[in-house]
């Protein structure tokens, strides 16, 4: 009897273990076919039923987006009450693992924040990502066309841009006054002059997070830009010209004796971005390059708000590179996911939250406005105005390098910038690596 | 023969749920990197099968760097089995005599393993802060200026600023595991010993330890085998830089798979990795046994 009993009761556990497998969605691994757009029918809501939609971001607590993504979702659901949504904000390292396994496993949520150009256009290739265009006939008077470039592939457009960032030199007046400058020296030799005498003074010119390489690339494009041309580096990015180039080789050689010359803070190799900013805005440092995003960081602490002041980084080589030439563009991004029981909702929903996420980061100084700003906009605080004009007399952007390419290559040239900041190879063996590796 | 049919049912039908649980958990992932190893593959697109590229590429590539990633995890091998393991044998050995504040001194050198390595991660990475860490601030203080360092910055210093803490983490590990069977070795034993004259560091030699040499051998394997698969220290003190030089093949397998979107060849270190295991814990049993 003891023996029936403990074999049915085995049999109701394996039966168990079958229920829980079949009640999890299996992960899909054929990945060849493109998963099929929501049909209409599908996305027909009656009025009185609520429908699920899903978001994935990365404005956590600490991130400067939050305020703005919390307004614009109190601003879209209370327009939506037919709509029961919800969202789920992850640290933006994590993120990227997050949301890449979720696209492999076909398990995206509704809306997922993703960065436009490569890193999207891997998701569009795969059949992963809904088409906005019908979604888009709405709000195109709002939001130009040009901001949907970096997001539109074979000519349809897959993203909705939030703000659009570029790389910006900030700067702490305090110090720089304390060593008799009253302005960010304008061009590069009065740059460097005033480096060396901040060095004399025992303070370290640059701040740079050597752990996050993406922040060594806010320099080290920006050098390579101002001495080559938006045009040539943008060329490279895109992959419609070689790294093997002698003015880039060059151009990192450059970068390279910013470094050799104790222009960087040596400790700064082994600090975060988040420990680099803080002791730029303790100052530890004269200049922080780094995006604008960080002008709601910088313009919200009171203490700091007074002393800092951000510019452009001045033209190197004024016969091939011009002031205007700028490193940023739109590349914050909200996408919808293909799968989407309620794709074109969402689109719509995608869109009118993109507008309002837009509208709050520019008035909280997150970055420039993608779609055309509305309302008062006097409170946008200095720093980001400045942006503004730099933006407005701007001639050319280079999408950031490691959003523009793809992973593989995005990584490869990581690695390879990682080793000129590290002093381990030079400009030659820069582009020479790089042409290896990528072309 | 009927009782042995059903006896066997029985067995069989007990065994099924965990065989089912071993295989969909265990035994089918290692089926499907197997299989993805063989194709190039960004994680969702197409697959393209490229058949042992992945594994040619993995051993000739210099921009991968497997074989540097693999030289430093069988570094921190040796270490373990060479330093780890016997700090760890050595405390077991001490505790083992009963010694006052046994239980209190058990728990000291276990809390390390219970505490979440992400939290060590961190306090490791406060101590060896170039501007406030502990380390910097003594050798400064102790007029040791010159030795101060950017301990997880330089290529020279980092790799080692790694195991520090990961070797340090484990010893309570070990230690408990040959503490028990420090334990169990007959106390009669020891008495006899005692009375023949023989000396601690004797009973230890020739009756102690060659009493527990199954648990030194489970031990050397999870050194080993724990040594290859290390991850989570690394990744959050350094990530395996600066310039790769800390990497392991644990953080270039999440490179390749989540920051390149290369499944193929993320898939092909994972093989290798449970290859490696495989291979070690074999070699280690067959020493045993010849040593036996």
């Amino acid at each position: 009897m003891r023996k029936v009993l403990a074999t049915v009761l085995a049999c109701v556990m394996m039966v168990s273990l079958v229920a829980c497998g079949e009640s999890a969605p299996a992960a899909s691994t054929d990945n060849g076919s493109t998963a099929p757009a929501a049909s209409t029918e599908n996305t027909q809501v009656a009025a009185d039923e609520k429908v699920d939609l899903e978001m994935w971001c990365i404005a956590t607590e600490s991130d400067s987006n939050r305020h703005s993504y919390e307004a614009a979702i109190a601003d879209v659901t209370a327009a939506h009450p037919e709509v029961n949504f919800t969202w789920e904000a992850i640290e933006n390292q994590a993120y990227k693992t997050k949301i890449k396994a979720a696209v492999a496993a076909d398990e995206m949520p509704d809306i997922f924040f993703t960065w436009s150009c490569a890193f999207l256009g891997d998701f569009v290739e795969a059949g992963r990502v809904y088409c906005l265009d019908e979604a888009y006939e709405g709000f195109k008077s709002e939001l130009p066309e040009s901001m949907m470039g970096n997001s539109t592939y074979d000519g349809k457009h897959y993203g909705v841009p939030l703000t659009m960032n570029i790389v910006g030199l900030f700067a702490n007046m305090e110090i720089l006054k304390s060593v008799g400058y009253d302005a960010v020296p304008g061009t590069y030799e009065e740059f460097i002059a005033c480096c060396d005498k901040l060095l004399e003074n025992g303070i370290i010119p640059f701040g740079c997070a050597g752990k996050e390489t993406w922040c060594v690339t806010e320099y080290l494009e920006s050098v390579i830009e101002k001495s080559c041309g938006a045009q040539t580096l943008g060329d490279i990015f895109l992959g419609k010209a070689t790294w093997n180039n002698a003015d880039v080789a060059g151009a990192v050689d450059t970068f390279q004796s910013l470094v050799t010359n104790g222009y960087f803070d040596p400790d700064g190799i082994a600090l975060t971005n988040d420990e680099v900013k803080a002791n730029f805005m303790a100052g530890k440092y004269a200049f922080y390059m780094n995006g604008t995003w960080n002008c709601a960081d910088f313009a919200g602490n009171d203490e700091f708000k007074d002393k800092v002041a951000v510019s452009e980084f001045p033209v190197i080589n004024a016969d091939k590179a011009t002031l205007g030439q700028l490193i940023g563009g739109p590349s914050d991004t909200l996408a919808v996911a293909a799968s989407s029981p309620n794709a074109a909702l969402a689109a719509q929903f995608t869109f009118e939250l993109g507008r309002q996420i837009c509208h709050y980061g520019y008035l909280d100084g997150c970055g420039l406005p993608a779609w055309t700003p509305y309302g008062d906009t006097s409170t946008v605080n200095a720093l980001t105005q400045t942006v503004a004009e730099i933006c407005a007399n701007a001639n050319a952007y280079v999408l950031f390098g490691d959003t523009a390419m793809n992973a593989d290559a995005a990584n490869t040239y990581l690695s390879y910038v990682d080793q000129v900041y590290g002093c381990a190879i030079d400009g030659a063996g820069f582009v020479e690596g790089l042409t290896n590796d990528i072309g | 023969m009927k009782k042995k049919v059903t006896n066997g049912l029985n067995v069989f039908a007990f065994l099924l749920p965990a065989l089912l649980l071993f295989v969909g958990v265990l035994i089918a992932p290692i089926i499907l990197s197997g299989y993805y190893s063989f194709f190039d593959w960004n994680g969702f697109g197409a697959k393209t099968f490229i058949g042992i590229s992945n594994y040619k590429e993995l051993f000739t590539s210099n921009a991968i760097g497997f074989l540097k990633a693999l030289r430093n995890s069988l570094l921190l091998a040796f270490l373990s089995v060479f330093i780890q393991l016997p700090m760890s044998l050595g405390l077991a050995l001490i505790l083992g005599r009963n010694i006052k504040g046994e239980r209190g001194f058990l728990s000291v050198y276990f809390m390390p393993v219970l505490i979440s390595t992400v939290v060590i991660g961190q306090l490791w990475l406060k101590i060896y802060n170039p501007s406030y860490g502990i380390l910097n601030v003594t050798l400064t203080k102790l007029g040791l200026e010159s030795l101060t360092r950017t301990w997880l910055g330089t290529k020279e210093t980092a790799l080692w600023a790694c195991f520090v803490p990961t070797l340090w983490q484990y010893v309570g590990y070990h230690m408990l595991l040959l503490y028990a069977g420090v334990k169990s070795v007959s106390p009669e034993l020891r008495e006899a010993a005692k009375i023949d004259g023989a000396t601690n560091g004797q009973i230890n030699r020739y009756i102690v330890i060659p009493g527990i040499k199954p648990i030194i051998r489970v031990s050397v394997i999870f050194a080993i085998t724990g040594s290859l698969k290390s991850f989570d220290l690394i990744y959050v003190l350094t990530n395996g830089g600066p310039l790769h030089a800390t990497e392991v093949p644990s953080t270039l397998m999440i490179n390749m798979l989540f920051l390149r979107n290369r499944y193929g060849m993320g898939s092909t270190i994972a093989v290798m990795l449970i290859i490696l295991c495989f291979a070690f814990a074999l070699l280690i049993n067959k020493i045993f046994k010849e040593d036996k």
